[in-house]
Formats: C-alpha cells, sequence, structure tokens
C-alpha cells in the first residue's frame, strides 16, 4: 500500500488505507465533506498538483488525481500548501497543528467543523503519513 | 511621547508625568513600564485596599494606532487576593481615547471621601460625584456615564463587586470587554472611583507616520488571512473547547475530572450555529473574536468567550450554552471575573460533595453541580457579600482556609487557574507556578505551543504536550514573547510574523530593534515583575502547584499523567538565571538585563549575593 508521494498510486494506496483502518473509520464516522488539495511550488519541485478526496462517515468515497477544481466546484474543505510544507508533513517532519498554526497549510472552509473534528483530521494525516513510503 | 496623567482623590488634585526616555526604549509600555514606575511603590505592607494604595492604567506606544489588535490598556497595582503583583489588559475603545486626550496612561492614588468619578475631557480633569452611580451595574453605569456626558467618550467602571471589594472584582470597558483577573476592581471600589470617563479628539504619535501606516496596514491584511485569527473570527475563543477536551487539557468537575462528554454542547463551534447572532471586536481589530448571541428572550448580548464557558460549564458540570451565557452576563454586571468566581464556586461545590461544608454554612442551601439556578444564586451573594457570599467573595484560597482544606482551592499565589490543564499541556505548569500575578493563562499562553504553534525566528520550538524539564527554557522564551505584548499593550491573538512586529515596534518608538532586543526587553520585563514580587515576600517556595493539578486524571486524554514541577522548575530556574535557593533573579541576570537599582536591592549585602 505505502507508495511515493506525489504519485496517483501513493493517492489510491490511501484511499485503500482511510477504507481499512479501524482507529481512521471510528474516529471519521461523522465525518462529512471531501477535501480539494493544492500543492503548490516549492524549491525544486516546480508544479501545481492538484487531488481531490471524497470522505464520509469513516470511509474514503474516491479520490482523483490531477482533480480539477472545476469538476469539484464546491470542496468541504480546500488545503493548500507548499510542495515543501506538504512533504514535511507526510514524512512527520513537521507537525501538522503546526503547519495550521503557523499558516504553512492553509485552509478555506468551515472552520467550526474542523475545530470541532480536529482528531479525525489528525489521523488523517496518520493515514496518509502511513502511505507514504518516500518522497520524490 | 505623552506624560502620564497622576491623579490624588484624596486632594482631588492632579500633575503629569513624564516617563523617562530610557524607560520608555527599555521596558516599551504597558505592564512591564508599570512594573518600573510601581518597583519602589508597592511594598510587603501596603494593603492593597487601602487609599495608598497605587493604581495604574497604562496604554503602551502602539496602543489606539490602527495597528493590529492595539486597543487594548492595562491596569496594575497590588493584588488584593495574592498580596503580589496585579496586572489585568482590557479591550474596547478606552485606551485609544485616552491617548487622543494627550495622556499615554493614568496614575491613581489617595481615596475619595464619597463616591466620585474622575472626568477627562480633552486636557481638562474633573472630580465628579458618583453617589448616583454607585450600586448600578457596570452596563448600566456606563448607559448612565454617556447620558450624562454625552457620545464619543468611553469609561472604565466598576460593578457592584468592585464597590464591595469583592477580591476577584473586575473593571469594565464597553459592553463585553473586562480587566478580570487579579481583583483590580475592588481597588478601584476601595478608593471610592466607580469610572474613569475620557474623550480625546487629538493625534496619537508614534515616531514614523508614514512608515507605521504602511505597517500596519500590511500586518492587518496579514492578520485576516491568518488561520488562527480565522478561527478566533468564526467560531471564538471556545472554538478550542472541543479539541482541549480530547486533549485532556478542559478541565471538568473543579478540575477533578478529566473528560466532559457533553463538550459539544457547550462549544464555540455549536454556539456559532445555534445562538450567535453578530460579532463585535475591540478598536483596530480585523478579528472580532467576541460574540454577539439571541436568547429566548430575544434580546441581542454578549456571548460566552472560552474561559467563562469552562468556568461555568465543565467546571460546574453545566451543559447548557445558554445558561452559561447568562452567568457570563451576571458576572459581567456585577463586575466579577468569571474564571476567579467559577473557581471559587467550584472549590464550594467541592468541599459541598465532601461533608466540608454543609447546610449550615451555607444558609441551607445545597450546592450541587450542574445547578445553575444555585450558581446564579452565589453570584449574586457574592457580588453583594451577603452570607455565605462574603465568604466566596474573598477567593479560594480564603474560602478554603476557613473550611481547614486550603490545599483544595485550585489557586496559585490567591489568585484562581484558568481553564487550560497542564495534565494535558504540560508547559502550563511551568506558566501557572511561575507567573507574576498567580495562576495566568495570559503571561504566556503556552498551551497553544504544546499544540504546536511555535515561532522559530524566536527560538520557540515544538515539544510534546507531555515533554517535561526538557521544554523550562522553551517555556522562559515565550513568557519573555507575550511579556513584550503585553508592554504594547496588545491581544495575544494578534498573530502576525514577529519580524512585522518588530518593524511596527520600530516605526512606531523610533528603534532600531533586532529581535534579540525586542525579546530581551520582555525579559527584562519579567524579570522586574519577579523582583517586584521578592520585594512583597515571594520566594521559590511560591512556585507551586495546587494538589489537584499533580494528581493524574483517571480518564481522557491526558490520562495517568503527570507534571514534574520540581525537575521543570529546575530546568527553568536554570534556563531564566535565578537563584535556586530563594527564586530571586541572580545578580548577573539583573545586571545583563540593565537593572542595576534592581540588583543593588535584592541583593544589598553580602550575605545575600549567592
Amino acid at each position: 500500500m505505502p507508495a511515493v508521494f506525489p504519485s496517483e498510486a501513493w493517492l489510491e494506496g490511501l484511499r485503500e488505507k482511510l477504507n481499512t483502518d479501524g482507529r481512521y473509520n471510528e474516529i471519521a464516522k461523522n465525518w462529512e465533506g471531501d477535501l480539494f488539495f493544492v500543492v503548490e511550488p516549492a524549491g525544486t519541485f516546480q508544479e501545481t498538483l492538484t487531488f481531490h478526496i471524497g470522505l464520509w462517515h469513516g470511509r474514503c468515497t474516491g479520490v482523483v488525481w490531477n482533480a480539477s477544481a472545476a469538476d469539484h466546484p464546491n470542496p468541504a474543505f480546500v488545503l493548500s500548501g507548499g510542495y515543501d510544507n506538504i512533504t514535511a508533513i507526510l514524512s512527520g517532519r513537521l507537525n501538522p497543528m503546526t503547519a495550521m498554526l503557523t499558516n504553512k497549510l492553509r485552509v478555506k472552509g468551515s472552520l467550526g467543523y474542523m475545530m470541532r473534528n480536529v482528531p479525525t483530521v489528525l489521523d488523517f494525516v496518520r493515514c496518509c503519513q502511513e502511505v507514504t513510503a518516500s518522497i520524490a | 511621547m505623552q506624560p502620564i496623567l497622576k491623579i490624588d482623590l484624596s486632594s482631588q488634585g492632579h500633575e503629569t508625568l513624564e516617563v523617562p526616555d530610557a524607560w520608555r526604549r527599555d521596558f516599551l509600555g504597558g505592564a512591564s513600564l508599570a512594573g518600573r514606575f510601581l518597583y519602589s511603590v508597592l511594598s510587603r505592607d501596603l494593603d492593597p485596599l487601602s487609599e495608598e494604595a497605587p493604581l495604574l492604567f497604562l496604554t503602551g506606544p502602539l496602543s489606539g494606532t490602527a495597528g493590529p489588535t492595539t486597543g487594548r490598556l492595562v491596569v496594575c497595582g497590588k493584588g488584593p487576593a495574592t498580596g503580589l503583583w496585579a496586572e489585568s489588559n482590557i479591550g474596547g475603545y478606552w485606551a485609544p481615547e485616552l491617548r487622543q486626550a494627550g495622556y499615554d496612561g493614568v496614575w491613581i492614588t489617595g481615596g475619595a471621601e464619597r463616591p466620585l468619578y474622575l472626568w477627562l475631557n480633552g486636557g481638562r480633569v474633573e472630580f465628579l460625584p458618583a453617589e448616583h452611580l454607585w450600586g448600578s451595574d457596570t452596563y448600566e453605569a456606563q448607559d448612565l456615564l454617556r447620558q450624562e456626558l454625552g457620545s464619543g467618550m468611553e469609561s472604565v467602571v466598576i460593578g457592584p463587586a468592585g464597590e464591595k471589594r469583592v477580591v476577584f472584582a473586575s473593571i469594565a470597558s464597553g459592553q463585553g470587554r473586562f480587566a478580570g483577573r487579579a481583583g483590580l476592581g475592588a481597588v478601584m471600589g476601595a478608593k471610592n472611583l466607580k469610572a474613569i470617563a475620557v474623550r480625546g479628539e487629538g493625534t496619537i504619535p508614534v515616531h514614523d507616520p508614514a512608515a507605521y501606516a504602511r505597517l500596519r496596514s500590511e500586518a492587518n491584511r496579514t492578520l485576516r488571512q491568518d488561520n488562527e485569527a480565522r478561527v478566533l473570527g468564526a467560531v471564538g475563543t471556545a472554538g478550542v473547547a472541543n479539541y482541549s477536551e480530547y486533549l485532556g487539557a478542559l478541565p471538568a468537575k473543579y478540575f477533578h475530572q478529566g473528560v466532559f462528554s457533553q463538550i459539544d454542547q457547550v462549544s464555540g463551534s455549536t454556539m456559532a450555529e445555534t445562538i450567535l447572532v453578530g460579532r463585535s471586536a475591540c478598536h483596530a481589530c480585523v478579528i472580532a473574536c467576541g460574540r454577539v448571541v439571541r436568547l429566548e428572550d430575544g434580546q441581542r448580548r454578549k456571548g460566552p468567550e472560552h474561559e467563562t464557558i469552562c468556568s461555568f460549564g465543565p467546571n460546574l458540570l453545566i451543559d447548557d450554552l445558554a445558561e452559561i451565557t447568562r452567568l457570563g452576563e451576571l458576572c459581567d454586571r456585577y463586575g466579577m471575573d468569571t474564571i476567579s468566581a467559577g473557581g471559587t464556586i467550584g472549590l464550594a461545590l467541592h468541599l459541598f460533595e465532601s461533608g466540608s461544608i454543609t447546610t449550615e454554612d451555607t444558609g441551607g442551601r445545597e450546592l450541587r453541580w450542574g445547578d445553575a439556578s444555585a450558581v446564579g444564586e452565589l453570584l449574586s451573594l457574592t457580588a453583594r457579600r451577603e452570607g455565605f457570599g462574603d465568604l466566596l467573595a474573598q477567593g479560594s484560597r480564603r474560602l478554603g482556609r476557613a473550611f481547614g482544606a486550603e490545599e483544595e482551592a485550585v489557586q496559585v499565589n490567591g489568585l484562581e487557574v484558568a481553564y487550560h490543564d497542564p495534565r494535558g499541556v504540560s508547559g502550563m505548569a511551568l506558566v501557572y507556578a511561575t507567573s507574576p500575578r498567580g495562576a495566568c493563562h495570559n503571561q504566556s499562553d503556552y498551551f497553544f505551543v504544546d499544540w504546536g504553534h511555535t515561532e522559530a525566528s524566536l527560538g520557540i520550538e515544538y515539544f510534546a504536550r507531555h515533554a517535561q524539564a526538557e521544554k523550562a527554557a522553551n517555556v522562559a522564551r515565550h513568557q519573555d514573547w507575550r511579556t513584550v505584548y503585553n508592554s504594547l499593550v496588545m491581544c495575544l491573538f494578534a498573530n502576525v510574523p514577529t519580524e512585522m512586529q518588530l518593524r511596527l515596534i520600530n516605526a512606531a518608538c523610533g528603534l532600531d530593534w533586532t529581535l534579540a532586543d525586542m525579546l530581551t526587553s520582555g525579559e527584562r520585563g519579567w524579570n522586574l515583575k519577579r523582583a517586584i514580587n521578592n520585594r512583597l515576600g515571594l520566594t521559590r517556595a511560591n512556585d507551586r502547584l495546587p494538589k489537584a493539578l499533580l494528581a493524574p486524571f483517571k480518564e481522557g486524554g491526558s490520562a495517568d499523567f503527570e507534571p514534574d514541577l520540581a525537575g521543570m522548575l529546575y530546568g527553568y530556574y536554570l534556563a531564566r538565571g535565578w537563584d535556586l535557593d530563594t527564586g530571586k533573579p541572580l545578580l548577573e541576570t539583573l545586571l545583563r538585563l540593565g537593572l542595576a537599582d534592581v540588583a543593588s536591592d535584592l541583593w544589598a549585602s553580602p550575605e545575600q549575593t549567592p
């Protein structure tokens, strides 16, 4: 299941992980809302990368690599950050709360919902980290 | 800059006091500058509720400008509950008005024979009778003053609790902003001073107006985009409630329970989805963390902030947001700090449950967890100092002492602990134990660092939330930084980049500081307040935590964790450069910080020198 980030295989591995990880399934059982990620150029990585993850009641309902914003016009959350910061989170070098609180990760969506569900968000990050075999 | 207006209530005289340039440079303003003024004035035998006790209202160099969250001022003196240094800052619109009137602060001395209020109308100072205001609550008093003096003025007022010298009486400004902590409302009440009203029309001076204007505009734009500020705007300070409870950092049942399963019913997120109808902001604030809510009666009113929700909610096992809102408003109107009020009532409930307090003590009242109506009644009794309320009005330390259970009171040096439990966020153990005004979360909101809010430019790093002595130096550094905020006087929620904060200071004050200089200024202020407290009798033995915080929770996100306070303090003293035996800043520490006179005073005789 673990794969190199960024890759479509990584996102597919994440989908599988989210659907089979008992801890995530339990902690996210009330979560309702999809995520649209924007990974921005930083350092030697000079592309903009997007992917979409459907999440509903502890399950992943689908993933789209190179997702188009037009195809997902109203995601529950849009999370954006530089490639350096996103990969630092995935490799465990950057605490996701630190990323949020120091604006290395930007969030668009219902902040009330996010604050009510911080444990779910952090466990989602754990799953992301556990499917990251390495960084390209 | 501008002078300080010194008022003698006894003679009804006044004079202006220029601030020495060196003091402005070394301490900036606010609480640190107040400390510099009061260092030699506060003494061990000074009764904080006597006429002689000073009360200083000070702004900072950014106050009243259009800089980010710069509408604040700080009130300083000697704490009636602690007998130590007291400071409490307050938002709203009074500070800008004062600076526009031509003063950077007001220093109150003496006491009036009869209730009065001060009217600072531009450069004119009037002492006006306040018998007709005496007894009015904080909101009524401000309305009456507005009727009397016209619009375009701002006032700071006390309520009945301040008049009755409740040791946790607050000072109000506007409908919903309070200098809540440290009981300085009682100091005002003891002086028969009901209010200070001010109107100003002048320009607030900054050293380089053009540079400052560019910077403050940039800072406000940045702050609008800040995640933390956006959360505070959207769901208020109580937006953190769910996560804090999940971590086991939000104490329930008077610090004896690590979970509160109804937390979502009282959280900021739920408030935003149910009773919230608006937001309120202090001067020059783009965050607007203030809540405006509507309950069944249809009236718009202030919604509770995080500490009030915790104090009357989980702390007393009340899970009804409307009831908590009403209890918060009751405290606000009486002019009482919600943290200390809830903490003191929490102790009463705890001691009633254990049988130490009985109905014979309470005038026949049963004290039960979750009974909002009874809590409301206790608040009224406290503010009026009637019956059992007279004991509550003395705070939890004296309440505990009255029933032979002082060790059960969750307070440090007489100030009730705020609701960020060190068993969930261990850095708060050091913050509470070493805060100059007693257990306080505003001298350092280190719980945010324990969540992950680092500040790399200042060397403030992330340590696990249950790390122990290894984070001691980090806590000290964070305290220093927050001391700068309390000098400015800037809201802790102004999460602007530190480099931007530095440039604002330099432009406003004509300085050429580095970040290290800025942090040293904070360290100087922290050590000065420590030295004041040493003079007032504080020793290493005062750096403690109450028993309840050293007993692990049995349940929740921090179950079984116990802060190693002794180990943390050891690391902290070393990091601070404080004497391990006496708890005083070492001679070389004080000299390094340019506090030679304080060094001579604290280490006057050879046998005192370590």
